[in-house]
């Protein structure tokens, strides 16, 4: 009997116990959370990239931005008045820039910079994380989820970010950028959570800096984010032109 | 106390958070009349080469040449409901020691209608700009030409009907993500589009673009009419995050060509020719942007063509010069010849300078091995302000394109203010 009941428990011992074991994280569902936790699938907005020099001088654009789906996105800049009127798209892993004295739209490269500064176009024009990455990692801090994203092709700008995320919010915090080497690019970090209505509330600044610009830093704050839906002829270089007639 | 500094320091901080990075968003509240532009001015001297063949043609007799140029630049749109007036007007004034004059023109001028994202319809005077070429577009049907040394330079356009149709599939995961299909019909008469061809005729054009498989593909064609019939194809793609490539190629019929022998004697062509172009834009690792385009014109003269002109210019004959005189006109055209390259490298920010942009020009004809080098640094570090210094060297053996020109070097400030 005794023999028994000492097999049995060690039986149980080696037994997995689902209930007591510590719950695997899903980085997917938590960085698809993120996603729309940030914007909602189809919305437009108004943002404000502020590029500022080591001795404090500052440079500012104004853009106008639509986006829909997890990979469509267009950019049209509203200020400084040298730019208006220049317009951005984003397909996909394919960007375009329209510059109204040159009249036709350029492809642009996701690591060149239409506004110069820390922010690049893969910034400026962001699609969905997960339309871009894959979560290779996801660890458990404090307060926070650490996910490590690997990029889902050659063409997208950064190999690896290091995702910090709050735990309560299901938002960014502070995002490190990597190149394939190894080297960190840029540090983006999220601040100022907002409510800007019809349930979306997220950081309003997103600040960035970047050893390869040693004391220059960029910021970008964002306005006015409205859940609108838009048909899909708005993106396609033929209509980039014309992205001011979409302003109400 | 010390906390009370300390917190006092803190407030101070939070506070300059809040102002340097205010943001009020009504300020860019849409209106439904727009206006802006700029003034530019631009100083530039010029040291001409008393032996070029523009320079005999010119007849300028001097050194060197001291311009100054001013241009106000005005763009106007006026929206109401589904239409909107476009205006684009550009006045300029130059002066150097031979001459001052003026002029003003609209670009532009016209209304469109825009009942749906899918459909637009353009009435009026537009600069439409086909083609994926920086420097050249070989498909630009509709479109007067574009200088090399300056693609940015704003173009008059034409008076025209233009409309456009859009279908995007990008929801479908199909191959095809983007169909689009550009109508034109253009009339030429005594008093409209008048250099754009044979007068009384409506040219009908048209240009079909396709998103296919990440490739931008347009397909361009211009009916008989003013001009000979043409059509082409051009495409553009991204290998990779730092680097594209773009190609154009169009085969026009009844290309004329007026030409001079070295005897003198002027002769009038009419021939197809096929004209393309390949390029490619690459970024390296430290922030240097290459172009390179490889273009091959069609149209243009061979170098022996170009020889016999220079040649019954130098001959010191009135007579003929006067004959070479009339037709400079086409061969002095930027880029007269058959085989170029183009090769730009500009270099973002160096020096960890934001806003600051150095780079080289090298446009050069690969049959007589003559070139332009174009050293340029470019400022716009202060909102609204571009400054330019840009200099020029023109280069090549006697009888050779850029090696006959009125100009042996050049050097020009800009300064542009928009407003």
């Amino acid at each position: 009997m005794k023999k028994l009941l000492t097999t049995l428990l060690c039986l149980l011992a080696l037994a997995p116990v689902p209930a007591l074991s510590a719950p695997v994280l899903d980085g997917a569902a938590i960085l698809q959370k993120v996603d729309r936790n940030l914007e909602p699938e189809s919305y437009e907005m108004l943002r404000k990239l502020i590029n500022i020099e080591p001795d404090g001088k500052k440079k500012e654009f104004v853009l106008y931005s639509v986006k829909k789906g997890r990979d469509k996105i267009v950019a049209l800049f509203l200020a400084p008045q040298s730019d208006k009127g220049r317009a951005t798209l984003r397909l996909g892993d394919n960007m375009w820039l329209y510059i109204p004295e040159v009249g036709k739209p350029m492809r642009i490269t996701s690591l060149q910079s239409v506004t110069g500064g820390v922010f690049n176009n893969a910034d400026i024009l962001r699609i969905d994380y997960t339309a871009e990455y894959k979560v290779e990692a996801a660890a458990e801090e404090k307060d926070q989820y650490l996910l490590t994203l690997k990029a889902k092709t050659n063409e997208v700008a950064y190999d690896k970010l290091k995702m910090w995320v709050d735990r309560k919010a299901l938002l960014p915090v502070t995002i490190e950028c990597y190149a394939a080497s190894g080297m960190l690019i840029k540090t983006l970090r999220f601040a100022d959570i907002k409510d800007f209505g019809g349930g979306i509330k997220r950081p309003a600044t997103i600040e960035t800096d970047s050893p390869l610009y040693k004391d220059y830093k960029s910021v970008m704050l964002y306005a006015n984010i409205k859940k609108r839906s838009f048909p899909d002829e708005v993106f396609s270089l033929n209509y980039l032109p014309r992205v001011e007639d979409l302003r109400k | 106390m010390k906390r009370a500094l300390a917190a006092f320091a803190c407030l101070l901080a939070a506070t300059a958070w809040a102002e340097d990075f205010k943001f009020d968003a009504a300020e860019f509240d849409k209106q439904p009349f727009e206006f802006g532009g700029y003034l530019e001015l631009k100083a530039d001297r010029s040291w001409l080469k008393r032996d070029g063949s523009f320079y005999k043609l010119n007849g300028l007799a001097r050194d060197t040449l001291d311009r100054n140029t001013a241009t106000l630049k005005l763009n106007a749109k006026y929206t109401q409901g589904i239409a909107s007036l476009k205006l684009s007007a550009a006045a300029e004034q130059r002066r150097d020691q031979l001459i001052s004059e003026g002029s003003a023109r609209f670009d532009e001028a016209y209304v469109s209608f825009k009942p749906d994202p899918g459909f637009t319809l353009d009435i009026g005077k537009q600069a439409l700009k086909w083609g994926k070429g920086y420097a050249w577009n070989p498909v630009g049907f509709v479109e007067r030409m574009k200088d090399p040394n300056d693609v940015e330079l704003a173009r008059e356009g034409y008076t025209m009907l233009a409309a456009d149709f859009i279908r995007n599939f990008a929801d479908d995961g199909g191959e095809l993500k983007t169909i689009a299909f550009t109508p034109v019909l253009l009339p030429v008469g005594a008093q409209t589009n008048h250099d754009f061809g044979q007068p009384n005729h409506l040219n009908v054009a048209a240009k079909l673009y396709l998103l296919y498989r990440d490739t931008d593909i347009d397909f361009t064609w211009l009916g008989q009419g003013s001009r000979g019939s043409r059509f082409g194809i051009d495409f553009s793609r991204n290998l990779s995050s730092v680097l594209e490539i773009h190609g154009e190629w169009a085969r026009l019929q009844d290309v004329e060509q007026r030409r001079i022998d070295a005897a003198g004697k002027v002769t009038s062509e009419v021939r197809d020719a096929t004209s393309y172009l390949l390029g490619l834009r690459y970024l390296t690792e430290r922030d240097t942007t290459w172009i390179a385009e490889y273009y091959r014109n069609g149209g243009g003269y061979t170098e022996s063509q170009l020889t016999d002109f220079h040649r019954v210019v130098d001959s010191g004959n009135s007579a003929l010069l006067a004959k070479a005189r009339q037709i400079s006109p086409a061969y002095g055209r930027a880029n007269a010849g058959e085989r170029y390259l183009y090769l730009r490298a500009s270099q973002k920010e160096p020096f960890d300078i934001v806003y600051f942009t150095p780079s080289i020009t090298l446009i050069g004809n690969l049959d007589d091995r003559s070139y332009s080098l174009s050293p340029e640094l470019l400022y716009n570090g202060v909102t609204n302000l571009d400054l330019r210094l840009r200099a020029t060297w023109l280069h090549g053996g006697e009888h050779s394109e850029f090696g006959e020109k009125q100009n042996a070097r050049k050097l020009e400030l800009m300064a542009r203010y928009y407003f």
